[in-house]
Parts: C-alpha cells; sequence; structure tokens
C-alpha cells in the first residue's frame, strides 16, 4: 500500500521539488560560508592594519619607546589581533612571535602545526620591523559552525519538502482512488454511478465532470438501444404469433403430405425467429438487473452436480467424457435458474463444438479467500486467442460453427448472467483446448 | 390425447384472451380434442364468469384490457377458488413467470405456443390429481417415492437420481402426453431450451432399463409433441 505513493505523479513532481529545493539551499549554504570567510579575513586585517599604523604613527612622535607603551596597552586588551612583533635587525624587542622575514603589507604564513596567521607588517624605520596579526583558528571555527547549521537546514528542508509530497500525493491519490473504484462499480454494472466531485474546480474535478457527462450520454444511448431492442422483439412478436398459428391452422387443414410438410417447415422456421427473440429478450432483461432482488444464497456445487446428472449421458451420446471435481462448496448469492443456464451453455458449447474423444471438466475451487471460480474446460481443439474477445460478441458465430445448433447469443448471455452475479468471465489459455472461468464472490458467512 | 373419456363430461374451460385471433385459434385447437371452451375477451368479464360458473381450468392471458390476468387470478384465489390456471403471455422473460406462478398460477406458457405444447399443459392440468401418494404404478411397474425404489413385474430396477425424477414425472402423468419443455422445466429445472439432446438421451437411457426385455412398452413417444406413459 505504501509503496504506491511512490508511483503516483503527485510524488513525483514532490520529490523533484524536495530536490531542487534542497539543492538551492546547499548552493546559497556555499555563497554563505565564502562571504563569511571574507568578511571574517577582513575583519582580522582591519585590526591589523589599525594597530599597525597606530605603531607607526607612536614611533613618528616618540620615537620606540612610544611604540613599546603601545605595545603593551594592546597586549593587555581582548579581540582584535591579538599577536605581535616588533624586531631590529632580526632581533625580537618586544611581542608575542618569533623573529621572522620582513615582509610589508598583508602577510600570511603558518606556524606549524597551529592554525595559520594573517596579519599586516611595516618598517617603521630602517631596520625595525613591526606586525600585528591573528591566527586564523577563531575564523576556522566559525566557519566550521555555519557549515554545521546549514548541513541541519539542508537535512530539515530535504525532510520537510518529503513529507509536502507524501501529504499531497496522498490526497492526489485517494481522490483518484475514488475515481478508479467509481469507474470499477460502473464496469461491474452500476451503470448509474458516477466519479465523485469535490467542487474545487481544479484539474481533476473538471476530468471527473467531463467523464459523468459522457457516462450521461452514453447511458442514454444505452437506454435507448435497449428500449429499441425491446420495442422491435415485442412489436414483431403478435404479428410473429399470428403467423406461426396461421401455419398451423394451414397444416390441420391441409390433405395434401407435400403441403404439410412445407407448412412444417415453415413453422420450423417462425420457431427459430421466435427462440432469438426470446434469447434477445432475455439477455436484454437480465441486464436490466432486477432479477437481483431474488438472489437466494446457494452452492455452486450442488448446481454443478446437478448439470453433472444432466449433462454425463448427453456427452456420453456425444462420444466425449465429463467430470466434476469440487473442493470448495462455493456458497454465493445467485439466481439457480439463471446459473444453470450460464453453466449449460458453456458445458453445451464445450459438447457441441469440440470432436468426439474429448474430455470435459467442471471443477470449482476456492481462488481466494473471498472468491470462487468455477472452470468448465476441454482438450479439444480451443479457440485461437485472437478471436476470443469476439466469442462473446452477440451474434457473433465462428466460420468452424455455422452448421452446429445456435444463434451466436450463447456466450453473451452467460457475459449477462455472470455480470448479474457480478463475475467474472474470463477465457484461460490452457495448454489445450479451451477454458472459461467464471470467478464469483463468495456469499459471506 | 382426447381428454373426453367414455362416462366423463367434457372438460370445461374458460379462455380469458383479448386477442381475438389468438382466441379463436385456441379455441378451435382445444374444441378439435374435445374441451367444452368458453371466450371473454376482458379481465372484469372473465372475473365474473370465472366466479359464477364451474370450471375446470382457466385460461388467461396476462395482459388483459380492464384488469390484467395477475389481478384476475389474484382475486379469485382470495375469494377461495383453487381452479387450476394456466398464464398465457407474450412477456417470455424470467420475471414474469415467477410473478405468474407466485401469483397463484399453475402453469406458465409464453406465446406463441405449439398446439400440442397447449394441450398437453391443459391436460396436465385439467387432470391433475390431488393428495399425495407415496406409492404410484401403472400396469406391471410399481414406484415407491419414499424408499425410492422402481419394480418391474416383481423384478428391481435400478434407476440414478435423474432418471427416477424423469420416470416418476411420467407415471404422475401417466396417459398424458408430456412435452419435451415440460419434462426439461419440471424434472430439470431448465427454462430454457437446450442446444443439446438432453431429453432424448435421458428418455433413451430409461427406456433400456424400464422397457427393455418387457413385452408390453410403457413409455411411447408421440411424434411432434412429447412422450406419453401408458399401459395400452
Amino acid at each position: 500500500m505504501q509503496i504506491r505513493y511512490f508511483h503516483t505523479e503527485g510524488f513525483r513532481l514532490s520529490a523533484i521539488y524536495a530536490l531542487v529545493f534542497a539543492l538551492s539551499v546547499a548552493a546559497i549554504g556555499a555563497i554563505v560560508l565564502i562571504i563569511n570567510r571574507q568578511a571574517l579575513l577582513d575583519q582580522v586585517l582591519i585590526s591589523a592594519r589599525t594597530d599597525v599604523t597606530a605603531m607607526q604613527r607612536g614611533y613618528a612622535a616618540d620615537g620606540i619607546a612610544e611604540v613599546l607603551e603601545i605595545l603593551n596597552q594592546l597586549k593587555g586588551r581582548p579581540g582584535d589581533a591579538e599577536l605581535f612583533l616588533l624586531q631590529k635587525d632580526g632581533r625580537r624587542i618586544a611581542g608575542n612571535l618569533s623573529p621572522m622575514p620582513v615582509r610589508v603589507g598583508t602577510v600570511q604564513f603558518s606556524q606549524g602545526d597551529r592554525h595559520p596567521v594573517l596579519g599586516v607588517g611595516a618598517e617603521l624605520a630602517p631596520g625595525l620591523y613591526a606586525f600585528a596579526g591573528s591566527g586564523l583558528g577563531r575564523v576556522h571555527a566559525v566557519q566550521e559552525r555555519l557549515l554545521h547549521i546549514l548541513l541541519w537546514v539542508f537535512l530539515g528542508a530535504f525532510i520537510l519538502a518529503a513529507i509536502g509530497g507524501i501529504l499531497v500525493s496522498r490526497s492526489f491519490l485517494s481522490r483518484t482512488d475514488a475515481m478508479a473504484t467509481a469507474c470499477r462499480a460502473i464496469m461491474d454494472g452500476d451503470l448509474k454511478a458516477r466519479l465523485p466531485v469535490r467542487g474545487s474546480h481544479d484539474e481533476l474535478d473538471r476530468l471527473a465532470t467531463a467523464v459523468n457527462e459522457m457516462l450521461d450520454r452514453i447511458a442514454v444511448l444505452m437506454e435507448n438501444l435497449g428500449q429499441v431492442t425491446n420495442d422491435i422483439a415485442h412489436d414483431l412478436r403478435t404479428p410473429v404469433t399470428h403467423l406461426r398459428q396461421r401455419l398451423e391452422n394451414g397444416r390441420a387443414d391441409s390433405t395434401d403430405p407435400k403441403s404439410e410438410a412445407a407448412f412444417d417447415a415453415a413453422i420450423q422456421k417462425t420457431d427459430e425467429i421466435l427462440a432469438m427473440f426470446a434469447a434477445l429478450l432475455r439477455i436484454v432483461q437480465i441486464e436490466g438487473g432486477s432479477r437481483r432482488a431474488a438472489f437466494a444464497r446457494l452452492t455452486l456445487a450442488g448446481v454443478l452436480e446437478q448439470l453433472r446428472d444432466i449433462f454425463v449421458p448427453v456427452a456420453e451420446a456425444a462420444g466425449h467424457t465429463l467430470s466434476l471435481e469440487a473442493d470448495d462448496a462455493g456458497e454465493v448469492n445467485g439466481d439457480r435458474a439463471l446459473l444453470l443456464q450460464l453453466f449449460s451453455n458453456l458445458i453445451e458449447n464445450a459438447i457441441i463444438h469440440t470432436p468426439p474423444g474429448t474430455h470435459i471438466f467442471l471443477r470449482l475451487t476456492r481462488t481466494a479467500p473471498e472468491k470462487v471460480a468455477v472452470t468448465v474446460a476441454d482438450d479439444g481443439p480451443g479457440v485461437p486467442a485472437e478471436e476470443r474477445p469476439r466469442l462473446f460478441r452477440r451474434l457473433y458465430r465462428r466460420e468452424a460453427s455455422r452448421t452446429t445448433p445456435g444463434y451466436g447469443l450463447g456466450l453473451s448471455l452467460v457475459a449477462a448472467i455472470a455480470d448479474l452475479h457480478g463475475a467474472k468471465v474470463e477465457m484461460e489459455s490452457a495448454a489445450k483446448g479451451l477454458a472459461v472461468r467464471v470467478t464469483f464472490d463468495a456469499a459471506g458467512s | 390425447m382426447k381428454p373426453q373419456q367414455a362416462g366423463e363430461q367434457a372438460v370445461r374451460l374458460l379462455l380469458v384472451e383479448d386477442d381475438r385471433e389468438t382466441s379463436a385459434f385456441v379455441t378451435r385447437a382445444l374444441e378439435e380434442r374435445g374441451y367444452d371452451v368458453e371466450t371473454s375477451f376482458s379481465g372484469t368479464d372473465g372475473l365474473a364468469r370465472a366466479e359464477a360458473n364451474d370450471y375446470d381450468v382457466l385460461v388467461i392471458d396476462r395482459m388483459l384490457p380492464e384488469l390484467d390476468g395477475l389481478s384476475l387470478v389474484r382475486r379469485l384465489r382470495t375469494r377461495g377458488s383453487r381452479v387450476p390456471v394456466l398464464f398465457l403471455t407474450t412477456m417470455s422473460g424470467l420475471d414474469d413467470r415467477v410473478a405468474g406462478l407466485e401469483g397463484g398460477g399453475d402453469d406458465y406458457l409464453p406465446k406463441p405456443f405449439a398446439t400440442a405444447e397447449l394441450v398437453a399443459r391443459v391436460n396436465a392440468l385439467a387432470r391433475r390429481t390431488a393428495g399425495e401418494a407415496t406409492q404410484l404404478s401403472v400396469l406391471d411397474l410399481k414406484i415407491d417415492l419414499l424408499r425410492r425404489t422402481v419394480q418391474r413385474a416383481g423384478r428391481p430396477i435400478v434407476l440414478q437420481q435423474q432418471e427416477f425424477l424423469l420416470l416418476e414425472y411420467l407415471v404422475r402423468n401417466a396417459g398424458r402426453v408430456v412435452t419435451r419443455t415440460m419434462l426439461l422445466e419440471n424434472v430439470w429445472d431448465l427454462q430454457f431450451d437446450p442446444r443439446t439432446n438432453i431429453v432424448e438421451t435421458h428418455m433413451s437411457r430409461l427406456r433400456s432399463k424400464v422397457d427393455r426385455g418387457f413385452e408390453v412398452e410403457l413409455i411411447h413417444t408421440v411424434r411432434g409433441a412429447g412422450y406419453v406413459l401408458r399401459a395400452d
């Protein structure tokens, strides 16, 4: 469940945002560090220059005695430059540094394993050299602390951005989940279900509104179509009924065996037309869903046992064998008469469309804690994968089965009955033959 | 096939059907077979006649002007009438069938129908015997419904469940033609027209057990109509 957040567009955007944000924080941190270092060094130099200038002025006014006086004062003062040197001809007169080579202006040197020193040197008189400066230890300490602070800021920013991303994607996900649930409900036959709209007019809302409008339109079209089918079938039934009655009367009145045969053939054709109407009407009626009100709890094992008893002799007469395996009672809520028809259709398909010697298997298994599946399989020649989806189309007949009984409505009826029961019909690619699996929700206890 | 037999009164039947053409067709078919048919063309008239006269069977269309067939039968039933009712209808749907049977109908025949189908069903209703016998017999065939055993000429015959149910239905309707559809609906609980020869296959198995090796055949095929179990 958690892992799904990482697959949302919202999370991807948030992650990119968090990364860019953290990188900006890092860049700003680097700039702050550089500027801060420069400022600290400038401060050291300004302080050193002030001290050296004071010594120069002192020497010009009162000679070396005044310089020593200044040095004394500076030594006792905290902060600013803390390293001093006054040397004459390479020998230290005063200060806390060892004698060093004469260098005028900004001077930086290292002191063995201690921090490097930065300062300013000046010649007060020929041979008389003064230096004031500071160890850079303090600068380094400040920079290090700053770096620590910046790292925490960076980490914090990244975590906040990531949390934000998860929150955003979770709300995004809950809305897309609600939409997916609604879509699935519609596919499962609840044609009145619609996608949730929040009223916030954001992009998801606009998408949901557009999809809902589309569904409304489809619903109207489907209703028209169902109504037309229904009307045609009903309106045609009365004239066809009269037609059949007149043919029967004609046959009863006829004395000529030839015309009797003609009447019989005409009656048979009329019955075929009527059977097609009946099948179409039945599909429309089942799709209407009103049958669901009469659902009762039943066991699929009971239904299949009854069908086994009915069809074993039929299959054997056609040179087939038929067996039933049930490892579950298969309790479901359903309509017994319709389920008998559903599985009869599949079994009859197997008997009619496979050559003698084919074995037909009925299997009832629990495929998940809340799912039971009925499989009607055979080890006959099977149906090519590309042709399978077409099998469920109304009035579709395979080239190979034009001469066998049926109107191409059997699997449409199977699909309609399965839909009514919230069951899923799948064609499984068996190693040999065809397997049709119908998966039901098991009835809750 | 004629319900009218020596010493028996003709079966009195009321047909309530508003479609004149169908009414004329049904009347002709039933009168030819010896029924005494009265016709009515509306629900209220049909109800009045059904209450005033003593019919053996009612054949009632579901959709009628003034008072629909289902309401007609409901009213009859609340007034205590137990006359057998066959519903005719253009609505062949499953819901209508259930509603019709629950509403007090005894059988249900979708229009259009073959004459043989109508006659067989009306016959079954008109001659329906009340009471629950536990033993049935025709000639030398004996069925014990409680023990589920079958004997012919004193010899036991072992039948499978489906074969027993089929034989029981035939024996209960002994002497009357039963159609394929009646067998499918009442023996196997199948409310659709199968594409395989279920009825023929089971019937031939049953025949091989019940009739083979006996001088008199009990189960007969009636061409264009169905089957009948009878002693002659």
